[in-house]
């Protein structure tokens, strides 16, 4: 199974939003980190074909998904960023009805909710109206929905928003147990989200994908790149506006901070060990001024 | 799993629509209670309105022509010409509500043989005004025309139904008062805009449109089931509308009075081409407007596939059902300039009245063809046309 974007672009009137991507993905865990307005969710619609590309195409198994149509998307499980839910469905109505729709047969709709309400934790309150969810609910019903007809392509558009810690390790190990053989795209901004469970993990800006690396990768490009260093708080409110910081913590009477840079920042800094968010921060340069854009 | 069950859960079977649906049956009830008790006075009334015209049903009697016109005359002195007025004003006084009734039955006897001076062209009736036309036409050789053969044809149903009898259908012209005025299409077409209204433009405001567009199901079998539900919420609603307007409508008076009469028999269905009774007309009726608003209900789900908002679907397919009234209370001058637009628009076309009422014919490549059967047919090709619009629609949406 491959899926394989060439050239895709989309356009919104005058602005471009993606620019051209082209990509090849085949089973494993793909993580997609980007910025807010870096295309991610774009990028994501248009390969859950509920978006069509201004110019290229998406092929799977190298047939363009447009023209496999149904067969495609009897293929994919997808969240979307935003889950919605109609005002008078319960769980269950919204899985049932989501099983509906993904052409499932009654009994092995009815088996399958068993299986991932139990699997999300929601058992218990499949007879709730979803509008009176929390919105870690409704997040783990929207998990549970697209994991529904086990699908042979995930797509995850933000899906640990709103998760407490257990629930975010938790969704990590359901979908690493279920990534076997299977192509799972994770798009998000929690860096931690796919540090550990993608195989390729997509850095994005601007409409473009600008690094595809394994987490090891990304790691080992930011060796002798990580410090840490300790500074008086007076020093740091100047020092943060020139430098790209990953940590600051308060130590004693002094600060701690985990500065990313190619040389040596400040004098009695010593190297730390790196991390994927500082290969984040690095290569996309979050200087303060830039992260406020 | 069926993607209908749920579709129509979503448009009917939820809380908000059941209230609607039943504040809707309370105001049909009164709606069908009110006409019938304004129609005649109390039950006695009713009662002894039809005793007394139980001597005078049957076929034309010019003596008792002669003195319901001599009521009639006093009576209009004083009321005026218009006989549902004068019912209004008289509706204790059942003698005179008979008299001014036969009165108007005596002058539709009169038109059956002699036709009226003012007689459209375009619907010509009478035996004496057609036989007048067939042998002018025949006088130029005319024999071949589509005109001489749609004539041929009024003559040839004219005769067949014979003389208009007199019967006592008071309650059932009362129905189809309630079935057949542009009052129905308020009562009845602007509750069910907003029913139908959400269908699909709920996805969009709900947000559910990416996961209904990404599903297998989610491009063709979903607007199916979109469809199917469609029409079922329709049918209810009509149907509500229907079982009230009647239920209320002959309960006051506890009688059926009229159900085998010949439809000819009542006013406004004097010239109908059909030789039904008036049960086979209510049966008509009942279904005729049912499809109709599936069709009106296919134009709406068309529309919701192109709107974002369940209100902006609303407010075009009222403008679009209040034009319709607006041209056909125009009268004969839009009709004539409009033409097909105005006859096969949605104010006459979900009239039972207009449809089953007259004697109006198309010329179809030489072939006449009826206003009922052309309607058929015209509102078949628009409600296939929105069914494949909507599909279409759904076909290439996509989530902005």
């Amino acid at each position: 199974m491959e899926l394989q974007l060439e050239a895709v672009t989309k356009n919104y009137k005058n602005k471009q939003v993606l620019k051209g991507i082209s990509l090849t993905m085949s089973a494993g865990v793909y993580g997609l980190l980007g910025p807010n307005g870096a295309g991610k969710t774009t990028l994501i619609r248009i390969l859950a074909d509920v978006l069509r590309p201004t110019n290229g195409c998406v092929l799977y198994d190298g047939k363009d998904i447009h023209s496999v149509g149904d067969e495609y998307r009897a293929k994919i499980g997808y969240l979307p960023q935003d889950v919605s839910f109609y005002g008078n469905f319960t769980g269950r109505d919204y899985l049932e009805y989501s099983a509906a729709l993904k052409g499932m047969e009654k009994a092995c709709a009815k088996k399958r909710i068993e299986e991932l309400a139990r699997s999300v934790g929601l058992w218990d309150d499949l007879k709730r109206k979803c509008a009176a969810y929390s919105g870690g609910m409704q997040r783990r019903l929207g998990i549970a929905q697209a994991l529904l007809d086990d699908p042979e392509i995930l797509i995850l558009d933000e899906p640990t928003s709103g998760l407490d810690p257990y629930e975010r390790i938790k969704f990590r190990n359901i979908i690493s147990a279920y990534a076997k053989e299977r192509l799972v795209l994770l798009s998000t901004h929690i860096v931690s989200d796919v540090e550990h469970i993608a195989a390729q993990i997509m850095m994005m800006e601007n409409g473009s994908i600008q690094h595809i690396h394994t987490g090891g990768e990304y790691v080992q490009i930011m060796e002798g790149r990580v410090w840490l260093a300790e500074m008086p708080a007076e020093q740091l409110v100047e020092y943060q506006n020139q430098a790209v910081l990953s940590n600051v913590r308060a130590k004693n009477d002094c600060m701690e901070v985990r500065i990313i840079a190619d040389t040596k920042p400040v004098p009695g800094a010593v190297q730390a060990i790196p991390t994927l968010e500082d290969a984040y921060l690095y290569l996309f340069n979050y200087l303060p001024g830039k992260a406020g854009r | 799993m069926s993607l209908f069950r749920f579709e129509l859960r979503k448009l009917l079977l939820n809380k908000k629509t059941l209230i609607l649906l039943l504040c809707l049956f309370a105001l049909y009830s009164v709606v069908g209670l009110t006409s019938t008790m304004f129609l005649i006075g109390g039950n006695d009334s009713y009662r002894a309105y039809e005793e007394l015209a139980a001597d005078w049903e049957g076929p034309f009697d010019s003596e008792k022509a002669a003195e319901a016109e001599k009521i009639y005359q006093e009576v209009s002195a004083r009321y005026g010409t218009d006989a549902r007025m004068i019912s209004r004003s008289v509706k204790d006084q059942p003698e005179i509500i008979l008299a001014v009734n036969y009165h108007a039955y005596a002058e539709r006897v009169a038109e059956y043989w002699n036709g009226t001076p003012s007689e459209s062209a375009e619907e010509p009736y009478g035996i004496a005004l057609l036989q007048g036309k067939i042998a002018e036409l025949e006088s130029q050789g005319k024999q071949d025309s589509f005109d001489y053969r749609e004539l041929s044809a009024s003559m040839k149903r004219l005769k067949d139904l014979g003389e208009p009898e007199f019967a006592n259908a008071l309650l059932w012209e009362n129905l189809f008062n309630n079935w057949g005025e542009h009052m129905m299409q308020f009562l009845l077409f602007v509750p069910l805009t907003f029913v139908i209204a959400p269908v699909f433009s709920v996805e969009r405001s709900s947000g559910m449109d990416n996961l209904i567009l990404s599903s297998r199901n989610g491009r063709r079998k979903i607007v199916t089931a979109k469809l199917l539900s469609v029409l079922a919420a329709s049918t209810v609603v009509v149907a509500l509308y229907l079982a009230a307007t009647f239920l209320f409508g002959f309960l006051p008076h506890g009688s059926f009075h009229g159900w085998d009469a010949a439809i000819q028999s009542i006013p406004t269905y004097a010239r109908s081409m059909f030789p039904w009774k008036v049960w086979q007309l209510a049966a008509s009726g009942a279904a005729w407007l049912i499809f109709t608003g599936m069709v009106y209900s296919l134009i709406i789900c068309f529309i919701s596939s192109r709107m974002k908002s369940q209100m902006g679907t609303a407010g075009v397919s009222l403008a679009i059902l209040f034009v319709n009234v607006g041209l056909a209370a125009m009268g004969d001058t839009m009709t004539q300039r409009l033409g097909m637009l105005v006859d096969f628009g949605l104010a006459n076309v979900t009239l039972m009245k207009e449809v089953f009422g007259g004697y109006k014919g198309f010329n179809v490549f030489g072939t006449y063809v009826s206003y009922p059967v052309m309607a058929v047919f015209v509102l078949a090709a628009i409600a296939a046309t929105a069914a494949f619009g909507a599909y279409l629609g759904q076909k290439s949406r996509a989530v902005v």
